[in-house]
């Protein structure tokens, strides 16, 4: 094993590890804010990756450039969904948790019979783009641009949720719904409202991470179950609605995931992310920046 | 009596659920199971098979002037002219969905066959319940050696299985080696089930046999997000021979990472699966010009048996897509066990099994450039010689073996 091998691992496990990241928050974000789990996440990154994709095919616009379309249009499908579906469900008498589960669990569902349904089963990918296939070698080090760029996405992503949290009006009418959306309501505060921007924000930054992801990654009806799955221990492992843990968690699952394909046969690569994340829930089960 | 709104109904209801007893009554049929990942992560195989089984159905049913067997006739005529009904079943990839989903066709849809299955991890259990029940299993598309070496009584294979295909391989680098090329190191990358498993142990035996070093063998996890890792270690090699056995998904992301990675393989012999796959191509086959694949099926047997690209034609129409190694291998499936029952003259397992024992169907009545279907006391046919493709100029060309080759390899890789 070289240092070259080394920094690569690390390098590559960095930049994917930012892009999990992104994945990851909006997931956060919505269970922050109102403890519901999305189960149809991997469904909108899935629907974010298509839309480039469509975007692409039929407009000829990169992915790049399509990037804050996609993300916009997952705004507004991440706040019909609050509306149209979430609302209802958050309204069930007993075993609210329970409905909550089924909910997003049955759009999960719905959301992939309707892509196979209309966009076929097929692997499409974007073949010709900017970004695609492009890659920077520094010293050996191979960085891939668009996950490079990606990297960077994440990185100014967060910046500005975080001033949008700790900065803006509504930021603070998001955290403070979240910490009592009862009291809220006195002060005249529409908690709907507030949940269908949360909403429609965890949709538009899954969108910007698709939009991203359909530069290097093939899209299929199915794409987002093994991301997904990535995101909750991302979530798990930062902490439950910490949108700050969702950052440094995927950093660290992207880190860790490289780092035991270093030491270990690949195909069990996935046993350091699961070995840390039950490490967690043993030590600090809220999750190494969760605040519940 | 009156009648009111309510008799009628309730006749009409009546009317209604009796009528599928009486189309049974006047047309009888053979109701076979197809069993298929339609949805999941590999639902596109399923769907073109579906199409592949429904052109082999067309041709049974339906008189068409072709060398196949039961072409020239409508229906079976064992069977008094009865007609081939499919049943598709859905495992997604999972042997346990596998289980259940054959055992439903054979107890509810009363299946007197199945032809499956794509991934052989399914095949395992599919034909478990086969076995069981005594209802006859073609693997149309399983290429795992070990499926048939179970001592199941009802289990079938008409296409060759990985070992053939991977002497076939090692056949062409002693081939080659002869010609000068140097080949000796190999790198085999393998998923994590029971195809990939097997494909890379009969790789291993056959490189310790015939004296090539193998530099690595990696075994990956299926859908894998990322293959970094894995790349990089394919990278640090750089055997001579890149030798992937990879399905679709696996296969894009593969060569997508190599290109990030800045690792170009000198050479790329593939055990088919995502690489006959033209949604692979579509995506990434402008980076790897004269990748090598095994097959059992090639269109340039067109030239030679018109009706193979008549038939072609036929599924062309259905799915948009050219047979390929797997909707071809999925069609003759559906024509040996059909032949099979109506020889048998019956639907039932037992009797359809002595049938399948003693077929011997000449290479030319089928599609492939096999030298004849002809079960050994195993259930394989080793009389299915495979073929090595070359993706050249967007289509592949046979150049192996010897006497199916149209063209000279082009080798190394430009």
């Amino acid at each position: 094993m070289t240092t070259a091998t080394i920094i690569q691992s690390l390098a590559s496990g960095l930049l994917m590890g930012l892009l999990y990241g992104l994945i990851a928050v909006g997931l956060a974000l919505i269970f922050g804010l109102m403890d519901v789990t999305n189960f149809a996440h991997g469904e909108f990154l899935m629907l974010a990756m298509y839309i480039s994709f469509f975007l692409f095919a039929f407009f000829a616009i990169d992915p790049l450039l399509a990037a804050p379309l996609v993300a916009a249009a997952m705004f507004v499908f991440g706040a019909v969904i609050y509306l149209v579906v979430v609302r209802f469900a958050m309204r069930a008498k007993t075993n609210i948790g329970m409905v909550q589960i089924f909910t997003t669990f049955g759009l999960a569902i719905l959301m992939r019979g309707l892509a196979q349904y209309f966009f076929t089963p097929d692997y499409r990918s974007i073949t010709q783009s900017w970004l695609g296939g492009k890659t920077i070698s520094l010293g050996g080090v191979f960085l891939p641009v668009p996950q490079l760029v990606g990297a960077l996405v994440s990185i100014a992503a967060f910046g500005a949720l975080y001033f949008f949290i700790k900065k803006t009006d509504f930021g603070r009418a998001l955290e403070a719904t979240r910490e009592d959306a009862g009291a809220v309501a006195l002060v005249g505060i529409d908690k709907n409202k507030v949940f269908a921007l949360g909403w429609g924000l965890g949709g538009a930054l899954v969108g910007l991470a698709g939009a991203i992801m359909a530069m290097f990654f093939y899209i299929y009806p199915d794409v987002g179950a093994s991301f997904a799955l990535i995101a909750y221990v991302t979530v798990a492992l930062g902490g439950f609605g910490s949108v700050f843990g969702a950052f440094a968690g995927g950093i660290i699952v992207g880190l860790v995931e490289a780092s035991t394909a270093l030491l270990l046969p690949p195909s069990l690569k996935s046993v350091g992310i699961y070995a840390v994340y039950l490490l967690v829930v043993f030590i600090r089960p809220r999750g190494l920046f969760g605040s519940i | 009596m009156t009648i009111n709104r309510r008799n009628v109904v309730l006749g009409g209801a009546a009317v209604a659920a009796l009528l599928p007893l009486a189309a049974r009554a006047q047309t009888s049929e053979v109701v076979i199971g197809v069993i298929y990942p339609l949805s999941g992560a590999s639902a596109q195989i399923g769907v073109d098979a579906q199409k592949a089984f429904a052109t082999a159905a067309e041709l049974i049913n339906e008189k068409h002037d072709f060398d196949l067997p039961l072409a020239r006739g409508e229906g079976l005529p064992g069977l008094g002219g009865a007609k081939v009904r499919l049943v598709f079943a859905d495992h997604q990839a999972d042997p346990q969905k596998g289980r259940a989903e054959a055992e439903r066709l054979i107890t509810q849809e009363k299946v007197c066959a199945i032809v499956g299955t794509y991934q052989s991890s399914v095949a395992v259990t599919v034909s478990q319940i086969c076995e069981r029940y005594s209802i006859p299993f073609i693997s149309a598309d399983n290429s795992s050696p070990s499926l048939h070496r179970r001592g199941l009584k009802f289990y079938f294979r008409a296409a060759p299985h990985d070992e053939m295909f991977s002497t076939a391989m090692f056949d062409f680098f002693d081939a080659q080696k002869k010609k000068g090329q140097k080949i000796e190191t190999l790198a085999l990358f393998h998923e994590d089930t029971i195809f990939g498993t097997d494909s890379s142990n009969a790789q291993l035996k056959l490189a310790a046999d015939r004296g090539y070093k193998v530099v690595a063998d990696i075994k990956y996890r299926a859908n894998s997000p990322s293959l970094t890792a894995e790349v990089q270690q394919l990278k640090a090699a750089d055997a001579d021979v890149l030798m992937p056995s990879s399905y679709t998904t696996d296969g894009i992301l593969l060569i997508k990472t190599m290109g990030e990675l800045g690792y170009k393989a000198k050479n790329i012999v593939a055990q088919d699966a995502g690489f006959s796959e033209k949604a692979l191509y579509d995506a990434v086959g402008d980076k790897i010009p004269g990748v090598i694949s095994r097959g059992s099926f090639s269109l340039d047997l067109a030239a030679k048996r018109p009706m193979v690209g008549k038939i072609n034609d036929m599924y062309k129409a259905k799915s948009g897509k050219d047979f390929n190694d797997y909707s071809s291998r999925q069609f003759m499936g559906l024509i040996v066990m059909a032949d099979a029952i109506n020889r048998a003259k019956s639907t039932d397992g037992d009797k359809i099994r002595e049938a399948l024992v003693a077929t011997d169907m000449p290479g030319e009545q089928t599609i492939m450039p096999w030298a004849r279907v002809k079960f050994d006391e195993m259930g394989q046919n080793n009389f299915a010689d495979p073929v090595l493709l070359q993706y050249n100029g967007g289509k592949f060309v046979t150049i192996a073996p010897p006497q199916a080759a149209v063209a000279e390899a082009i080798w190394p890789m430009p």
